[in-house]
């Protein structure tokens, strides 16, 4: 159902408002309109102003704000600890804001310092680390070169070592006179990593002629370019258990700060949006020279818990005024749904729908009266049933507390109920197993039999269903005032009636002296739909007609799942051996079961959604959105 | 041969709707996978839109069954 939303006005004396507010926003029930239009009074609206913060507030507003930003980005870089409550309700209440203030701002520039110190060492840690296959190939080549001062060492990578190692060693002993050492090591890639040792004189020249052959010389990174190749190699080793050591040190003063203080961080945080919620709901209200006016909406059955709590805490000197809901207002009404307990869970469908207008319906009760019927017409089977009520109390009792198994497993229950009183009327226990194990009779219809019947029912149900649809149409158009809209659903009906008993005495169903009347009372009746209907009005009647013809769905689909229900019965039979053909038929069972619950699902949704609700659902209703603190939003979407 | 042309009529109007009924769901399949990485939250309305095409077969299906048992 659609909660009646009562418009009401709070009136008190300025002094009061950042107190009246807050019992708003702990009461969590209404959400105030930022408009005055509908609300103010045309001649009043003179002496009426939107709110204007006073300096403090403003300051306060910035301070909170900077705090709250300063806060987020500290949180985001300080490691997460287990949360603990404890002394924080000073905290959570404002007090010691000042204070905290401070701590903050020394954390956030240390934790500051300290990431950027981290990102500093990571990415030297990732330069060196491109480094670290060569060198460590090279360290373990080191200690075959004889090393003195005067000696120079080049590192090169070669891509096919067996080949390229003969030029390098005849260009070394040409450019060196022989006084040369070479040594090389396969790396993982492939490729061969090669140490030369030559006398420092020659290097200029050896490094030209590697360059010009295309050797590779390994640069290496810039803090170890200028140093001897050895001590390069051992500076490499060292740099690399320093780096990591004061990363270490970094993550463990974080993690100090944020033991420290992030609780702390964490509760100050919750007030300052609490409390900045508060100021910038503060911005939708109205003044006059001395008192307040908070304009909004809630539902009426609360209006007078409201009352009560305004007059007992401020002692009447605030006053709650419910005003008359106009036909202009009707827009703006906030849309919230509250439902019996049978019906909540279906809306899990409806929650995919747009929110429909105030003035609209709560598709979740039609969903919920007709779903499961047309899920039992469809996947009648007294068998099935009995299984999806077992798989239904198990999701149910294993999946209790998430919101979303627990409603599909009570709408998979009221479902399987009907799955069972269908299928006793279609005689279907397991396709055709109930008759042949117990001589299980139909009580109705043979679906497998009765195929053109089977079709006349569903089309009667969609006729029914469709009917529906339009007399609520009806009712909503004459609420809306619309009288033509009304009158045009209203012939629709008549003529989409006279239409189907037309065809029916013309196919021989019925009576065929009714076609005559019939047709000159649908002639009579289509300039009037063309007035009060428009020029489209012909098309949205095929469109009715076609919508009532597309419920054969409810015929088709069931068939399928009957048929497959007989094969693998068959199937199972014709096996020869009693725990084969169980095997075989009750595998082809389950794969109609699981067929079955999510077909007729679709297709019973899609007859509410296509069909039935656009006869008289209109979409486009204000989400309502009490002002509350954010702490019981965050609540409230968890358990959704 | 009377026989051969009902269920020839009957395979028809089964399997020409079902051919466009696939072909119809293949784009708005494709097209609704699409949106849902861009608005997850449209899935029910994408679920439908999905579904309107089977419309075709299943009155593909009512009129072959209706050639073979109303003949």
């Amino acid at each position: 159902m659609i909660v009646r939303m009562a418009k009401i006005e709070v009136i008190g004396p300025k002094s009061l408002l950042d107190s009246v507010m807050g019992l708003i926003r702990e009461m969590g029930l209404t959400q105030i309109e930022p408009s005055p239009c509908g609300f103010i009074e045309k001649e009043e609206e003179r002496c009426i102003t939107a709110f204007l913060p006073d300096e403090k507030t403003l300051r306060e507003r910035f301070f909170l704000e900077d705090m709250l930003k300063r806060i987020k980005e500290l949180l985001r870089v300080l490691p997460e600890i287990r949360p603990e409550k404890g002394m924080l309700s000073a905290v959570e209440s404002g007090q010691f804001l000042e204070d905290i203030s401070k701590v903050l701002s020394w954390s956030h520039r240390r934790a500051g310092e300290l990431v950027a110190k981290k990102t500093g060492l990571k990415a030297e840690f990732e330069e060196l680390k491109r480094y670290e296959e060569f060198l460590t190939a090279m360290a373990s080549l080191l200690p075959y070169m004889k090393a003195s001062p005067d000696v120079d060492f080049i590192g090169v990578t070669v891509k096919d070592a067996s080949e390229i190692m003969f030029h390098l060693r005849a260009l070394l002993s040409r450019l060196t006179e022989d006084r040369f050492e070479i040594t090389s090591e396969e790396l993982e890639d492939g490729t061969s990593a090669c140490l030369i040792s030559i006398p420092k004189a020659y290097s200029q020249a050896v490094r030209k002629a590697l360059y010009s052959e295309r050797v590779m010389e390994l640069r290496l990174p810039e803090s170890l370019a200028e140093k001897p190749f050895p001590e390069a190699v051992e500076i490499y080793s060292r740099r690399l258990m320093d780096i990591q050591r004061e990363v270490d040190e970094a993550d463990n003063e974080l993690m100090r700060i944020s033991t420290r203080w992030r609780p702390t961080f964490e509760a100050c945080m919750r007030w300052i949006e609490e409390r900045l919620l508060l100021i910038s709901a503060t911005s939708y209200v109205f003044e006059t020279k001395r008192t307040f006016i908070i304009c909004g909406w809630m539902p009426d059955e609360y209006v007078e818990t409201l009352r009560e709590r305004l007059d007992s805490e401020f002692s009447k000197s605030v006053v709650l005024e419910k005003k008359e809901i106009r036909e202009e207002d009707m827009g703006r009404v906030p849309v919230t749904l509250k439902n019996p307990a049978y019906f909540q869970p279906f809306e899990l469908f409806t929650r995919l729908l747009p929110l429909p207008k105030y003035t609209s319906y709560d598709p979740t009760v039609f969903v919920g009266i007709f779903f499961p019927v047309f899920f039992g017409m469809i996947f009648g089977d007294a068998g099935y049933g009995l299984i999806l009520i077992a798989v239904a109390v198990f999701l149910y009792l294993k999946y209790r507390a998430r919101r979303v198994i627990s409603d599909a497993s009570k709408i998979l229950f009221i479902s399987s109920i009907n799955s069972i009183f269908f299928g006793v009327l279609y005689g279907e226990f397991f396709g055709d197993l109930g008759n042949k194990l117990f001589g299980m009779e139909p009580i109705y219809l043979e679906r497998r039999e009765a195929i053109i019947p089977l079709l006349f029912f569903a089309l009667a149900v969609g006729l029914a269903h469709v009917i529906i649809g339009l007399l609520f149409g009806v009712v909503s158009a004459m609420r809306k005032k619309a009288a033509s809209e009304a009158a045009a659903k209203g012939l629709y009906i008549v003529l989409v009636i006279c239409i189907i008993i037309l065809i029916a005495s013309l196919a021989g169903i019925f009576p065929e002296f009714f076609s005559r009347p019939l047709l000159i009372i649908i002639l009579i009746l289509s300039p009037f739909l063309l007035f009060t209907g428009g020029l489209l009005a012909p098309l949205e009647l095929l469109k009715t007609i076609g919508n009532i013809i597309s419920y054969a769905r409810i015929m088709a689909i069931g068939l399928t799942s009957v048929f497959l229900a007989f094969v693998a019965n068959r199937i199972g039979g014709i096996t020869g051996d009693i725990i084969v053909g169980i095997l075989v038929g009750g595998l082809l069972h389950l794969i109609n079961i699981v067929l079955g619950v999510f077909s007729p699902t679709i297709h019973s949704l899609r007859l509410h959604y296509v069909e039935f609700f656009s006869k008289f659902l209109e979409p486009g209703g204000r989400r309502y959105e009490p002002l509350k603190s954010p702490e019981s939003i965050s609540r409230r979407s968890t358990r959704d | 041969m009377e026989k051969v042309l009902i269920a020839l009529a009957a395979a028809l109007a089964i399997g020409l709707s079902a051919l466009a009924t696939a072909w119809a769901q293949s784009r708005i399949g494709s097209a609704g996978a699409g949106t849902l990485a861009e608005k997850p939250e449209l899935s029910g309305t994408i679920i439908i839109l999905v579904a309107i095409p089977e419309t075709m077969v299943i009155l593909g299906f009512v009129v072959a069954t209706m050639i073979l048992l109303m003949k």
